[in-house]
């Protein structure tokens, strides 16, 4: 319980932190989303119904701040509405919870792996929103780059974040648990 | 999957479907609130955005400071005796075109506004302006900034998000689109940005011209003032090529505002919307326009 309390914590100080992450020129204007990244990251290490309300939160906040209104004709929602991202963050969180075992087992490159697909899945989904609203599908060379360095900056974050929740897990001893097997697991321990 | 895991399912579900039926007021409120939350956070990066960007620029002696205030004060009163002449041309325009039964038209009102946020969104080509409902802000003000002599669109107000910020959708989106023209033709478009144009300075599209059109390369374009939301002769950038199509032509125009490097902007408070295209255009000339402390 105090893990997950602490894991809010790190979520919360995420946002403000991506309040100072700059766009980067050379990098397609591509930024690293720590806010989503570190959500990614406590996806990896908590239970399913923990994640999704984590999802929830973070999502909602992260639309309360960042949501842009731009409506397309004729309709009363957004292309892309208020609480996509907790979808977003919803789908992507049950993706990576496939990896939980890997990583109670000190794997990190998977995750960390698959923490950098999500976060391009999660561009690609929403452009793809933006295009069927608008119509046709136009894909330029320098978007992919903003994608792809986007979600580079992800995988380059996520072992610090790892790093620093398995710090918390183990001072909070905290327990990684799959559902079906009896046996609990700390952080480290080889099966 | 356990019986919790389905439950928190079921909940999260239940959730979005909720969040996803919020209004666009519900959703308005939500955001100021976030604004509000974040404000000191957003002005903490803003200044830290500032320093770092300043570094290396040289700090001006008191000496130096002096005989800049001058240079400034003495600009300051040129520009007054300016503004005293324009004034009375002002006037002597409109009694000419009282007398010739023009439409009466006000000059803009321009509220001042400062940047505080870049592309904060990763689609959209945005800005977060510091002003919004105390200065009367209402969405799609148009908003601009002085290129020259004259005055280039930037984009328009796309969110109030509370008393004091607002969005606003940069010309280089597509999502922004502007009725304009070639200067000294009759030629008419669509001008907007184009998706996934992510460089410093992105080339614009000029839609719906005419497949003949004549639009050569430097050629200006501005607004056409059609469709009543943009006033009529603000710059848009210039034409950089054109290519004829078998029903229409496409202009790929070069903006003439730098995006990148915008630090101030002026919104052009909008009347309460019943404007149509049969509305008269309103004047464009910065000399002529009343600034909002």
């Amino acid at each position: 319980m105090i893990y997950f309390l602490l894991v809010l914590v790190v979520l919360v100080f995420s946002f403000v932190g991506q309040e100072f992450v700059p766009a980067i020129a050379w990098a397609y204007y591509a930024r690293l989303l720590l806010v989503q990244t570190t959500f990614y990251c406590a996806a990896v290490t908590v239970p399913y119904p923990v994640m999704l309300l984590l999802a929830a939160a973070t999502g909602f906040v992260w639309d309360a701040r960042y949501h842009v209104p731009v409506y397309p004709e004729g309709s009363a929602h957004a292309e892309l509405d208020f609480g996509f991202t907790m979808f977003l963050f919803g789908l992507m969180g049950s993706l990576i919870q496939g990896v939980r075992p890997l990583f109670r087992r000190g794997r990190w490159e998977l995750p960390v792996f698959l923490i950098g697909i999500c976060t391009f899945l999660s561009l690609v989904i929403q452009y793809l929103v933006i295009s069927f609203h608008r119509g046709g599908l136009y894909l330029s060379t320098e978007m992919w780059f903003q994608m792809l360095m986007t979600s580079l900056f992800s995988m380059l974050a996520a072992p610090l974040i790892l790093l620093l929740l398995s710090r918390l897990a183990k001072w909070t001893g905290y327990r990684i648990r799959l559902e079906g097997i009896t046996r609990k697991y700390r952080y480290g321990d080889s099966i | 999957m356990s019986r919790i895991n389905v439950i928190v399912l079921i909940v999260f579900v239940g959730l979005l479907v909720w969040v996803f039926l919020f209004g666009q007021s519900t959703v308005s409120k939500i955001q100021r609130g976030a604004q509000e939350v974040f404000g000191p956070v957003i002005s903490g990066a803003n200044r830290v955005e500032e320093t770092v960007s300043g570094f290396g620029k040289e700090t001006l002696s008191a000496v130096e400071l002096r005989a800049k205030l001058d240079e400034v004060s003495r600009e300051r009163d040129r520009l007054r005796l300016e503004v005293l002449k324009v004034d009375e041309l002002v006037q002597e325009n409109n009694d000419l075109r009282q007398a010739l039964n023009y439409v009466e038209r006000s000059p803009l009102k321009l509220v001042p506004a400062r940047v505080i946020s870049r592309k904060p969104s990763n689609w959209y080509n945005t800005l977060v302006i510091d002003k919004g409902h105390a200065a009367a802000i209402a969405p799609d003000s148009p908003v601009i900034v002085p290129v020259g002599e004259r005055a280039g669109l930037v984009g328009k107000i796309s969110e109030v998000i509370g008393n004091d910020s607002s969005v606003v959708i940069l010309l280089s989106d597509e999502v922004c689109q502007v009725s304009a023209r070639i200067e000294g033709t009759t030629e008419q478009g669509i001008l907007s940005g184009q998706r996934g144009a992510l460089s410093i300075m992105p080339d614009l599209k000029l839609n719906y011209l005419s497949k003949d059109a004549v639009a050569p390369n430097g050629r200006l374009v501005i607004t056409s003032g059609a469709g009543g939301l943009f006033p009529e002769n603000l710059l848009l950038g210039r034409v950089k090529e054109f290519t004829p199509g078998a029903i229409a032509g496409e202009a790929t125009v070069e903006a003439a505002v730098n995006f990148d490097v915008l630090e101030n902007v002026f919104v052009i408070l909008t009347e309460p919307t019943n404007a149509s295209p049969e509305s008269p255009p309103v004047q464009t000339d910065l000399s002529r326009t009343e600034v909002e402390k």
